[in-house]
């Protein structure tokens, strides 16, 4: 079973998108990079057709409303636009960078939607994912090696990563809904974060 | 001195994800704030995250791609925003070599708590035992001061429990917990915690269970108060 559909190829279909379709890793880190450099419009656009549906569907697949889902991806690519600048092509691949910046939206947003069950008066926010000193640098993962690894795992792990990663399950909840016990869960995506190393050779 | 116990790579994983429950993924952030061993596992995990969204694409009929699409004028819009954005990227300053006061707060704690542990308006929950609760969206997050030499019941966790220590030590069966260790212990491990003599033990504890029936406190102040 394909849990995760094609990951390799973009099957991007977004009707709008004027720009060309060039989208491997490297062209859109540049594009990034070049964004941040000369703020030009049309290399924000064409990353905004490559990520923003994306970013869309990633949302949904989480449980936000298509309204709440739209309203994060602009907020997601404001932030793109404005802290361009910053990203560090050595740090991190674009979509990596992205991805952080649509998780703690999210992060923050589902944080505010829940600020009313904070007794305490003192609900100021404690900030999840400080800018960190360190960043660690990566060798670029291969998309087609990490594919297979996935299509590889047992169909529970598998489960279990698609739980976390796109449905945004805790461990308890993930338990509860699949009958498991949580070491079992705690243990199956140990395994599976293993696996995937492994197969990308040490470093995902 | 490094951290000898980190979280289990499941925690790092959904912390990755955004997916852990506020509390835990708080005690999370502050172990990963000053351990650059969890900081490469995360950063993995967020690839393989970015990967995921990447591939977040999934094949679709005609309905559900009207639901997946941007609004038709989604492109228009971002385009006015950025038109009529003012925003200007603040210049980012040195660090100079001036140290700061070392603080014992964890970094993600400290717009919340300051820098000192000892201003906190403790709460004495037994003798020898103080707590101080922290706001989270969900599960519990509170902060436990333990006296020296204090032994807790045996116990085991049926839920998710994490902690991180944050000044002392103490022990169990798995070793030495000093500052900067987490035990992320998996549930139904069942343990018996001492603190090393000497100084105060302060531990941040999250749960993800809901405040009344959780945790460690609870079963902690069970031999004082028969509960
Ligand atoms: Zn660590």
């Amino acid at each position: 079973m394909d849990t995760f559909g094609s990951a390799s190829e973009p099957r991007g279909k977004s009707p709008n998108s004027s720009a060309p379709n060039n989208s491997a890793p490297d062209s859109i880190n540049q594009k990034l990079v070049d964004l941040g450099r000369y703020r030009d419009k049309r290399l924000f656009l064409a990353i905004y057709d490559h990520f923003a549906p994306r970013l869309k569907s990633y949302l949904v697949g989480r449980g936000a409303h298509s309204e709440i889902a739209e309203e994060l991806v602009q907020e997601a690519m404001l932030s793109v636009w404005r802290h361009s600048s910053t990203y560090n092509p050595d740090k991190a691949t674009a979509s990596t960078w992205i991805f952080r910046i649509a998780r703690n939206l999210w992060i923050d947003r589902m944080r505010r939607d829940k600020a009313h069950l904070l007794t305490s008066l003192d609900s100021c926010p404690t900030d999840l994912y400080p800018d960190l000193s360190f960043q660690p640098s990566l060798a670029p993962l291969d998309g087609d090696t990490l594919k297979s690894a996935i299509n590889n795992l047992p169909q529970q792990q598998a489960q279990l990563v698609y739980k976390v990663y796109y449905q945004g399950k805790t461990h308890r909840e993930i338990a509860d809904e699949c009958d498991i016990p949580l070491g079992s869960v705690k243990s199956g995506l140990r395994l599976a974060f293993g696996k995937l190393k492994n197969a990308l050779g040490g470093e995902l | 001195m490094k951290p000898q116990h980190h979280p289990d790579s499941s925690s790092l994983m959904s912390y990755a994800a955004g997916s852990l429950p506020d509390s835990i993924a708080t005690v999370i952030a502050c172990h990963v704030s000053t351990c650059e061993q969890c900081q490469r596992n995360v950063a993995e995990a967020e690839q393989l995250g970015r990967f995921l969204m990447e591939s977040s694409l999934p094949e679709q009929s005609e309905e559900e791609s009207q639901h997946i699409d941007l609004a038709p004028n989604a492109r228009d819009d971002i385009l006015a925003l950025i038109d009529s954005d003012e925003y200007v990227e603040p210049q980012v300053v040195v660090e100079s070599d001036v140290q700061e006061a070392p603080s014992d707060v964890p970094l993600p704690l400290q717009p919340l708590l300051g820098k000192s542990l000892d201003n906190l308006l403790w709460k004495s929950m037994a003798p020898g035992l103080k707590q101080f609760v922290l706001p989270a969206t969900s599960g519990t997050l509170r902060l436990l001061r333990i006296a020296p030499g204090t032994s807790m019941p045996i116990h085991s966790h049926t839920g998710s429990e994490v902690t991180l220590v944050l000044r002392g030590s103490y022990y169990d069966e798995m070793g030495r917990f000093g500052a900067g260790d987490v035990a992320d212990l998996d549930p139904e491990v069942e343990h018996q915690p001492a603190t090393a003599t000497g100084e105060d033990c302060i531990c941040l504890i999250a749960t993800d269970a809901p405040l009344k029936f959780s945790g460690l406190v609870p079963r902690l102040l069970q031999p004082f108060f028969q509960l």
